[in-house]
């Protein structure tokens, strides 16, 4: 357990900059579709918006940690988008 | 036993085998889930509202029981369920659709009462609490009781009566189920014989109702029916708590074994999945008010 607080110490201690980045568009995210709730269309377009900032966070971070990929990019643009393909069957059913 | 665990273990384990990194966070099974999530998509617009169902699971019948649960704690007594009511509701809803508007009031100037004097609910005091996009019962009454104005109207003493619809329709191009929710104390046939001598056609009434016109363009009404099925939210929800699971199994074993390897860093997806899960959970399920 010790090596995995020191890891995650390590990690947001050296991209703390990033991490804030990131968990401040995620409340950005939340606090938008709570203001929309029941607006789909808006809801939608939040969700398209958070994900496509992840994804390009995804790639200005490794950019930054000099450790960017093409497969790495994949792997943030597969999450991204079937998190998208999935949640828009509950906002438009 | 032994080989289901091998792949349990090959799956969310990171060791020589799957390259260090969990196979279940591989590029291919990345792949995979989006082709999945893909085919429900596609599955879930052509086969309709018939296989996956309308996403509500708004009924008449626990709104109404969770309305008195909520009278029942303010020593109020319940409400009667009334037809009449229910009716006008209908007419309310079908005619938000029709005439493109998300409003107690509509752009014709037609308010709720108009709805009960056509239904001939007679009533001395009235009130209508309106919802959209609400994909449980429960959430529907709750947001209502966070709302002073709608609050109100629940908890009235003078409300003697309930009238519910639930209708789906297209609003603003969007996929939206109305809920209309009417109250009323029925008048005294005594002073509706004599109003309707002074006054025909028309009833004199304290309105409750907080009404905000805010209006929204719509197309059309087509639905009417509530086919509720469960199955897109339980599919996004294990499909989040899978990836939510791999990516800390990945991660703790990554970290415990001293792991270095190029890739995404899963923090950073654990980060994303979290607050996506946190708004499916809180906030997708739940509509508006007004």
């Amino acid at each position: 357990m010790n090596g995995i607080i020191k890891y995650l110490n390590h990690e947001v201690k050296k991209h703390t900059f990033d991490y804030l980045l990131l968990v401040t568009a995620g409340i950005f995210f939340l606090v938008s579709i709570n203001i929309f709730k029941g607006e789909r269309f808006l809801e939608f377009i939040f969700l398209l918006a958070f994900a496509g900032f992840y994804i390009i966070w995804g790639i200005y971070h490794h950019i930054i940690d000099d450790s960017l990929h093409l497969k790495t990019v994949i792997e943030y643009i597969l999450i991204a988008f079937t998190i998208i393909f999935l949640l828009k069957i509950i906002i438009f059913p | 036993m032994k080989k289901l665990l091998g792949f349990i273990h090959h799956l969310f384990i990171p060791h020589e085998n799957n390259n260090f990194r969990a196979k279940s966070l591989h590029p291919d099974f990345l792949m995979m889930y989006l082709v999945f999530a893909l085919v429900l998509t596609v599955f879930s617009k052509t086969s309709g509202v018939d296989i996956l169902g309308f996403a509500t699971d708004v009924t008449a019948e626990k709104l109404y029981q969770l309305t008195n649960q909520e009278r029942e704690k303010n020593s109020l007594p319940p409400l009667a369920l009334n037809d009449c009511l229910s009716q006008a509701a209908q007419k309310k809803a079908e005619d938000m659709f029709e005439k493109n508007y998300w409003a107690h009031i509509s752009s014709t100037g037609k308010t709720p009462w108009d709805f009960m004097n056509e239904k001939e609910c007679k009533y001395e005091y009235a009130g209508e609490n309106l919802a959209k996009n609400f994909m449980f019962s429960d959430g529907v009454v709750t947001a209502w009781m966070n709302s002073d104005s709608h609050k109100e109207n629940i908890i009235n003493k003078n409300y003697t009566q309930v009238g519910y619809a639930i209708v789906n329709g297209v609003l603003n191009g969007e996929e939206t189920t109305l809920v209309v929710q009417m109250f009323n104390k029925p008048i005294n046939p005594t002073v509706a014989d004599v109003r309707s001598l002074i006054k025909p056609n028309s009833v004199e009434a304290k309105e409750m109702v907080q009404a905000d016109k805010k209006l929204v363009v719509a197309q059309k009404t087509n639905k009417s029916k509530t086919n509720f099925s469960s199955f897109p939210i339980n599919i996004n929800i294990i499909f989040m708590i899978f990836l939510l699971a791999a990516l800390a199994l990945d991660f703790y074993f990554a970290a415990k074994f001293n792991i270095i390897r190029f890739g995404g860093k899963n923090l950073a997806h654990f980060i994303f999945v979290t607050f996506i899960f946190i708004g499916l959970v809180y906030v997708f399920i739940n509509g508006s008010i007004i």
